[in-house]
């Protein structure tokens, strides 16, 4: 070895050993964050360590996960391997497309699809005695697909969603939002940084929707619209934390003439009643803005309001229709919005459904795969 | 637990460097064996109790082969029963038929012993030599067990013989610039596995989840031109890790791959893809079958069949079959031909069209499939290229350029053929800087899931 290669090697050695040294030390002094801001998440606890899980390696890889979640600067490298992995590759990193507006995203092809849970449906409108509907929501991957063409799943949202159509019972009345949103997908419908769609896409399809529970939609001009953020970042930019993407536009649709929320009932996960309103602006210093509309998660929400027609909906939904409820309450005296996703209980623990003589069911295709979450409204025997 | 990993990289490395270091001297060796038999654990407590299990049978196998060394027929008793049980454990494992003895070592579910194709090797070939009186060195239950567990060459190889282990082992010089070069080495080997074989990957991945009956030729030209480059790149790199790690603790293990995938003829691509393993099927199995035949096409056919057989270590089904010996038979014709003098820049492109096809067979799950995968190749699907193609091809150009360098010696050349000092220098001066960055790089890449355990073939 000639003297130059030695101290090469030696200045390499100090160098990258300090690298390791300095993120080793960093993150055990760290402080020990139980919660991730930017990504909205939890973080991974420190693992207790037990005889089976060492026996099966399983809590090693708990070990794993929790240096990776508390990982010293995981937030700037995490940004770091987005800008680096669109340079290298598709513009495509931690299955999210980074397209020059937007971020989509991009492993829709490995959603369960939706079928799966279709009997439920046919389950639960067998035994009902009023009129069932379905809207099934395209994520945004479904209506802006075409930035993704070479990758086949331009279409898929919309394939999805009628081939889910197809196995529910002719009892279920189907809504297409997938062709009106596709239509306006030149407006502000769908939200950059999350799957999700904007109040406004809501709006559009609200009144389709509305049309066919048998009422006249509200104009869109007695609406008086707040911007009540304009830095929103969904649930894509979560997974990239990507800056490039302009943060999004939270609006609120307020229809001042109309009718107005009395009480606003919600049953939380532990099963107390509280009463709220429509709109926590408290969210808005939290990292999920999102739950601005309707707030925290909870089984159950009663809205009852100055409607007087005794008309009752029941609407069966996820996160999706967070912000679609709001329209609604022009039209019914009573609205129930259930979330089966976070129902500790069967449905009948918390409403009678035949109380209500219409059901609206509102989803996110990219949701309906997910056959656990949806079990509990139908019963189990 | 792998090499590119958060955990290892930032955990269990700089620790057992230290623990290593601040050892005594005449330690080391059982310190090191610790810190093995750790590594083991933390893949899974059973798997440090299989691993050792194996470990302690194949050694009292090769203790009474040498107790029983004056008679030949009693000492193939163990000799047989150590390669039976070898071979067992290694179908067990890389095939779908033994479910049934998983259940009966109570195997927790889906454990998979990493490296298995490794250290059976290894173990056999001991068994072998210590039966044909060829073992160089003294047998030791730690040293042996070092053989079979040695953390750094335990998931990828190098395969060595157990006296040339051995003899690494002895001749183990420590230093920091050891260190230095290690890391060098440890961390180009990441860089290959992280930064070109994960995207490679994704490429290959998004052929694989298109229609078949609709892609074009070119896409299929990118899709196994992506599987033989991501394959290369991800057992290069992590052997290239392996390599490194020994290397801080002073063992100096030799390459497994020597820049094979654009060689200038077939018969380099061969001796310089994963050359070890080449190396043990000759010595075990086809050069002891080579003896006992004169005729020239006999000796191509048993030249054939070891290929095939290395194909099958790689997959464990029909098509690797078919990849070794579409390979071996390409050898064997391209040394027919060898009188004629071709071109340099002509015996790379064909070289690299005969691995392409080879590979074509290798990365398919059937034999149709490959068969059908080759027709669209040549344009089956009566389109050449579309708006997929370009798309991907738009995507990736970069990186399966980059890729291709990278996999030539082109650098490397350069860098031995230069006299100018000041070209030394300042590659000197450069490569430190490189290797840090390159590891911040790779520590980015792998900051979201922690770690990138994509490894193409379960070996």
């Amino acid at each position: 070895m000639s003297k130059l290669t030695k101290i090469t090697g030696r200045i390499t050695a100090i160098i990258t050993l300090s690298i390791i040294a300095f993120f080793f030390f960093m993150t055990i002094l760290g402080k020990n964050e139980s919660f991730s801001y930017a990504e909205n998440r939890r973080l991974a606890d420190v693992p207790e360590l037990s005889v089976s899980g060492l026996y099966d390696g399983s809590d090693v890889e708990k070990v794993g996960n929790y240096i990776t979640d508390h990982f010293a600067g995981r937030k700037t490298l995490l940004s770091a391997q987005t800008r680096l992995q669109a340079e290298l590759s598709e513009q495509i990193v931690n299955g999210i497309y980074i397209g020059k507006d937007r971020l989509l995203d991009a492993e829709v092809s490995l959603r369960t699809p939706a079928t799966v849970s279709s009997d439920i449906f046919n389950r639960f409108a067998e035994k009902y005695d009023g009129t069932v509907y379905f809207a099934a929501i395209p994520s945004s991957s479904g209506v802006y697909g075409d930035l993704l063409q070479a990758r086949g799943i331009s279409r898929s949202d919309g394939q999805q969603i009628s081939a889910f159509y197809d196995f529910l019972s002719s009892k279920i009345r189907k809504i297409d939002a997938y062709n009106i949103l596709k239509m306006l997908n030149e407006n502000y419908i769908y939200y950059r940084t999350d799957t999700k769609w904007t109040t406004y896409g809501a709006y559009c399809v609200y009144k389709t929707v509305i049309q066919k529970l048998g009422f006249l939609p509200a104009l869109y001009d007695k609406y008086s619209i707040s911007h009540i953020t304009d830095n929103f970042r969904g649930n894509l930019y979560r997974k990239v934390l990507s800056a490039q993407i302009t943060p999004d536009i939270i609006d609120i649709y307020n229809y001042t003439d109309g009718a107005a929320v009395i009480s606003c009932e919600k049953t939380t996960k532990s099963g107390n009643t509280i009463e709220t309103e429509l709109y926590d602006f408290d969210k808005l210093d939290s990292s999920d803005m999102y739950s601005v509309f309707l707030g925290d998660p909870a089984p159950l929400i009663k809205i009852k309001t100055s409607v007087k027609n005794d008309k009752k909906l029941l609407v069966i939904k996820d996160s999706y229709a967070n912000c679609f409820v709001p329209f609604l309450i022009q039209h019914y005296s009573e609205i129930a919005v259930v979330s089966p996703e976070d129902m500790q209980k069967e449905l009948s623990e918390y409403v009678n459904v035949n109380d209500y003589g219409q059901t609206l069911f509102l989803f996110g295709i990219e949701n309906l795969g997910n056959r656990a979450n949806l079990e509990n409204i139908i019963e189990r025997n | 637990m792998v090499y590119s990993s958060l955990l290892y990289i930032y955990g269990f490395l700089p620790i057992s460097l230290l623990l290593y270091y601040l050892t005594p001297r005449k330690c080391r060796e059982a310190m090191i064996l610790l810190l093995s038999m750790l590594f083991c654990g933390m893949i899974s407590l059973y798997f440090l109790i299989f691993i050792s299990a194996y470990t302690l049978i194949n050694y009292l196998c090769i203790k009474l082969i040498l107790r029983f060394r004056e008679s030949d027929k009693l000492s193939a008793i163990p000799l047989v029963f150590g390669t039976v049980f070898d071979l067992l454990a290694l179908f067990a494992f890389r095939t779908e038929y033994f479910t049934w003895l998983h259940r009966l070592i109570k195997a927790p579910e889906g454990f998979y012993p990493v490296g298995i194709s490794f250290f059976v090797l290894s173990a056999i070939g001991t068994l072998v030599d210590a039966y044909k009186k060829r073992l160089s060195c003294e047998c030791s239950i730690m040293r042996f067990s070092l053989y079979i567990m040695f953390f750094p060459k335990l998931i990828m190889g190098p395969l060595l013989r157990y006296g040339s282990f051995s003899k690494l082992f002895d001749s183990r010089k420590s230093s920091l610039s050891g260190i230095g070069i290690g890391m060098t080495v440890f961390v180009k080997g990441l860089a290959k596995k992280v930064i070109i074989a994960d995207n490679l990957y994704m490429l290959y991945r998004s052929v694989q989840s298109s229609n078949f009956d609709e892609i074009s030729a070119v896409t299929a030209w990118l899709g196994v031109t992506s599987y033989i480059f991501c394959l290369y790149f991800t057992l290069s790199g992590v052997a290239d890790m392996g390599t490194g790690i020994a290397y801080c603790f002073g063992i100096r293990l030799p390459q497994s791959f020597n820049y094979p995938l654009l060689s200038s003829r077939i018969k380099y691509f061969a001796a310089r893809w994963q050359s070890q393993v080449v190396q043990w099927l000759r010595r075990y199995i086809t050069k002891p079958l080579y003896n006992s035949c004169e005729k020239k096409w006999l000796r191509e056919t048993i030249f054939i069949f070891g290929w095939s057989l290395f194909g099958f270590w790689y997959t464990f089904n029909l098509n690797g079959i078919a990849f070794g010996a579409l390979m071996g038979s390409f050898i064997v014709i391209e040394a027919r031909l060898r009188e004629k003098k071709i071109m340099e820049l002509t015996g790379v492109f064909y070289t690299f069209l005969v691995v392409i096809l080879c590979s074509v067979f290798l990365s398919g799950s059937s034999l149709s499939y490959s068969v059908k995968y080759f027709l669209i190749m040549i344009g089956g699907n009566g389109s050449i290229a579309d708006t997929q193609a370009f798309y991907l091809m738009k995507s990736y150009i970069v990186l399966i350029l980059l890729a291709m360098y990278a996999s030539t010696d082109l650098f490397r050349n350069m860098m031995i053929r230069s006299g100018k000092k000041k070209l030394k220098i300042a590659v000197n001066i450069a490569s430190p800087i490189t290797t840090a960055l390159l590891l911040v790089v790779c520590t980015a890449l792998i900051s979201y899931s922690g770690s990138s355990e994509m490894l193409l073939l379960r070996l």
